[in-house]
């Protein structure tokens, strides 16, 4: 038989967790052929000889519904290995959703996940109003897999119209919003997503939240005819609110008979038994049988930002967002007018943002003098005899705005406590946010960081366990059948890894978004070569031409 | 395996008004009385938003103190 591809001489470390083996994989026709000492021909064949042959990786949260429309490969995502995303999260996705309802969602996403409002409106054609609309807007051009879920805000939006926002929903809407669900589910939806804790870019609560739990149910037993996932944002800052969630999920659960999760759950020094108490409260629901898989991300909680843009940063200085939100001269007018500026630094509280931002870290390659790089907004302050708060305003009028600043390790930092967590057989590694907080950091790269931190430097996780969670374990919550796992039959997603070396690489930013255009990412390091069913997607460094990904419907 | 006993909350009903829902949570008590504590037990609803006490269909509502 003449193969596609032949992997050799590699590490197999098949997702399963079962040690590794050296053998050869053989692709054909997108799916792995065979497992073993295979002299067969093959049109490609790659040596992986040190290196790692495992299943694609699987990232189970992010928000790359608007960049796949420009970007098949979700960039740089499948350089990192992953090979298969779930965009939709969070209550927000692109469909179903009508024409005359796109800028309220558009500004969800904008307040919510950070991301241009023109990075929807300059770089593609909106065509489409259902969901069976968007997935074929995506399929088109698609180099990664994409297990999309379908957003409760833009579903009640559909149904309620401006009453989303307002009022619980009548028994003729929950059946309405029923029906629709069910569509989205025929089309290629692979579950709901809900929030608790979200605002549009008014500052109003997302329709989700409006919700009776009766409409969530009626929902979730409509995700129950398909046997699909349920995911919610907690509100995730208070550990007994998590857990009044985690039990609404439960019963969720076990009523329909789905699959739940929610994220994130991070840890913190200020809040030690947060973490602890939800994940006690996840087992013993679990041992009721349902289940409820709490998301947590490898990556320490750093934001970078500069004024030019809004910043999560300042989720908790509203005075601050409004005054970023203006265009830039006006924005420079605000900041630069002293009664203004006199009411931002107070808002940030009377030590003068010493605590919140003495800290803060000038990141350089912008703007910013080179000398003051790698220096703490601190330092300069008191070097100018100002508050931090009133250095920010004032370094960064002095530059035009394009000063960033990163605000460092913010919690869930602590390697040893996370490595811990991250090894719990029921914790789900995702939580990613890919393709979302675009100017605050970068979302990219969280598998690597796996591989670096909690496998090789701190040992909390074996090579094997780390790739099963981030793989098998991952297909199998989800329901994606067909991956996770290298096997014959099996779909061919496949990364080639060097496993001394894997990393994410320094975070940087780059301008190659619509709009503003910028982001921040961190390159793959260590990943040789990545193939999704059976073509070549990515390797030596270089995205190739393939365009073999497909909605896992 | 039973589960371990955890703040006990309620979520609204329809247009339920947090009076209702105090009454309700905390029968027998007099209604001012238990809507002060109500408020006092969710901050997340009645300091932290806005507009403050803005009731949301999909809220969780605790109806006694924390437990530690």
């Amino acid at each position: 038989m003449m193969f596609d591809v032949l992997i050799r001489n590699g590490l197999v470390v098949d997702g399963s967790g079962e040690a590794g083996f050296a053998a050869d994989v053989a692709v054909k026709d997108g799916r792995i052929a065979q497992i073993g000492r295979i002299d067969g021909p093959a049109r490609q064949v790659i040596d992986a000889a040190g290196r790692v042959v495992a299943p694609g990786f699987i990232d189970p949260h992010t928000h790359f519904d608007v960049q796949l429309l420009w970007d098949g490969a979700a960039r740089p995502a499948l350089s990192h290995g992953v090979t298969s995303i779930v965009p939709g999260n969070c209550s927000l996705s692109l469909a179903p959703l009508r024409a005359a309802d796109r800028p309220a969602v558009v500004g969800m996403f904008q307040q919510i996940e950070e991301m241009p409002p023109e990075a929807f409106t300059t770089a593609f054609d909106w065509t489409w109003e259902d969901f069976a609309g968007y997935r074929a807007a995506i399929e088109r051009n698609l180099a990664i897999n994409v297990a999309p879920l379908v957003g409760h805000s833009v579903i009640r939006q559909w149904v309620m119209g401006e009453a989303a926002q307002a009022r619980a929903a009548t028994p003729g809407e929950i059946a309405a919003m029923q029906d629709l669900l069910r569509e989205c589910l025929q089309a290629g939806a692979v579950g709901l997503s809900t929030s608790f804790v979200d605002v549009d870019a008014r500052g109003r609560p997302v329709p989700s939240r409006f919700a009776q739990f009766a409409e969530l149910d009626a929902l979730a037993a409509v995700l129950g005819e398909f046997g699909r996932m349920l995911q919610i944002v907690p509100e995730f800052y208070d550990t007994d609110l998590t857990i009044a969630r985690i039990d609404q999920l439960a019963e969720l659960s076990l009523r329909h008979g789905v699959p739940t999760t929610f994220s994130p759950v991070f840890d913190s020094a200020s809040t030690p038994d947060n973490v602890p108490r939800t994940l006690a409260r996840v087992e013993e629901q679990f041992a009721r049988g349902a289940r409820v898989w709490p998301q947590m991300q490898t990556r320490p909680i750093d934001i970078s930002f500069s004024l030019l843009r809004p910043s999560l940063f300042f989720a908790r200085l509203p005075s601050w967002i409004r005054v970023l939100r203006k265009p830039l001269d006006e924005r420079i007018a605000a900041l630069s007018d002293a009664e203004t500026a006199d009411r931002l630094v107070a808002d940030v509280g009377p030590d003068g943002g010493a605590r919140m931002m003495g800290e803060l870290i000038v990141r350089g390659g912008d703007a910013a003098p080179t000398a003051l790089a790698g220096r703490t907004l601190g330092e300069i302050a008191a070097e100018r005899g100002e508050s931090p708060a009133r250095a920010l305003i004032t370094l960064s009028l002095e530059h035009g705005l394009d000063v960033a600043f990163l605000a460092a390790n913010r919690g869930h930092d602590d390697t040893g406590r996370i490595g811990a967590m991250l090894a719990h057989p029921l914790v789900h590694i995702g939580a990613s946010d890919g393709g979302a907080h675009l100017a605050s950091f970068a979302t990219y790269g969280d598998t690597g960081y796996l591989f670096s931190e909690f496998v090789r430097k701190a040992g909390a996780l074996s090579l094997e366990q780390a790739v099963r969670k981030i793989t098998a374990d991952t297909a199998d919550i989800w329901g994606f059948k067909d991956r996770g796992r290298l096997a014959p039959g099996l779909a061919a997603d496949i990364v080639v890894f060097d496993p001394e070396t894997i990393a994410r690489g320094e975070e940087r930013a780059v301008f190659d978004m619509p709009g503003d255009g910028m982001r921040y990412v961190r390159d793959a390091i260590g990943v040789d070569t990545v193939l999704v069913n059976g073509a070549v997607a990515y390797a030596g460094g270089a995205y190739t031409d393939a365009r073999a990904g497909a909605v896992l419907a | 395996m039973s589960l371990s006993p955890q703040r006990r909350f309620v979520t609204p009903e329809p247009d339920e008004s947090i009076e209702q829902l105090a009454e309700r949570a905390l029968p027998g008590e007099p209604v001012a009385a238990a809507v002060d504590r109500i408020k006092s037990w969710n901050l997340h609803i009645f300091a932290m938003r806005r507009p403050p006490g803005l009731l949301l269909g999909g809220d969780v509502v605790f109806v006694e103190p924390p437990r530690r």
